[in-house]
């Protein structure tokens, strides 16, 4: 497995648990913050598969203009924070997300025909594609410093 | 090279992690941020169509209109919490009745 994989594997990976950050948070700030990070990752997948343009639409349009007027309503409305998770839903969606997880695993070849996505081979690319995530992690590590008055 | 199944299965979780939360949030803001995850699940999904020579092109238009129409359907409901907001001075969904009737 070459290095671009791994990027890949990990990209997805942090998708994947911020998304899940965004539901157990029990602030609205720090929720929106979550999803801007996984929606952010999801724009850096398309980076890492080559498809500049779509990065572009979905960092500066989706996360750029709605994304950003969200963490701002979000900081708006900041109420007393409560937990905003049902314990009950959480058993059936993970049901439905192993039976469509198992079901995409062994029917993703005929989704499309090769089964494989072609990915920017270019080291350099590779080195600015984490230097952008790198960034974002940070930006929101300084957001979230900002916000609890450290 | 990566395989379609991983991002079409990180996907099926982001949009079942949006759904628990929309199904238990308790303000439209976390109704927001749900819709907006599960939209989320949804550009990650259209990636393996890419994968496709010959619907390249197709491709970009289906990700410009969803990426578009997704975008206002959000800043619909971002202006609807406004006005509820104003009207009502609370944007809990308990205070939300059907079609606008006073319960």
């Amino acid at each position: 497995m070459v290095i671009e994989s791994y990027v890949f594997l990990i990209l997805v990976a942090f998708a994947v648990l911020s998304s899940i950050g965004s539901l157990i948070t029990k602030d609205n700030f720090y929720s929106a913050l979550y999803m801007a990070l996984t929606l952010l990752t999801i724009a850096a997948l398309y980076a890492l598969t080559n498809l500049q343009e779509v990065f572009v639409l979905i960092a500066f349009i989706f996360v750029g203009a709605i994304g950003i007027v969200t963490v701002a309503l979000a900081a708006v409305y900041k109420f007393r924070p409560s937990s905003q998770l049902s314990k009950l839903w959480i058993i059936p969606s993970a049901i439905t997300a192993l039976v469509l997880s198992y079901v995409f695993y062994n029917n993703a070849s005929y989704i499309v025909e090769s089964g494989k996505i072609d990915m920017a081979t270019t080291g350099g690319y590779i080195v600015l594609i984490s230097a952008l995530v790198s960034l974002m992690v940070l930006l929101m590590l300084s957001v979230i410093s900002i916000s609890r008055g450290d | 090279m990566i395989d379609v199944a991983t991002s079409l299965i990180a996907s099926v979780i982001i949009l079942m992690v949006g759904y628990t939360m929309a199904i238990s949030s308790k303000d439209l803001i976390r109704l927001l941020i749900s819709l907006e995850l599960m939209f989320g699940a949804v550009f990650l999904a259209l990636m393996p169509i890419f994968s496709i020579e010959s619907l390249i092109a197709e491709s970009f238009v289906l990700a410009i209109i969803t990426i578009f129409t997704s975008s206002s359907e959000l800043l619909i409901l971002i202006g609807t919490i406004v006005k509820l907001d104003k009207v009502k001075k609370d944007i809990t969904t308990d205070s939300i009745s059907v079609g606008g009737d006073v319960l």
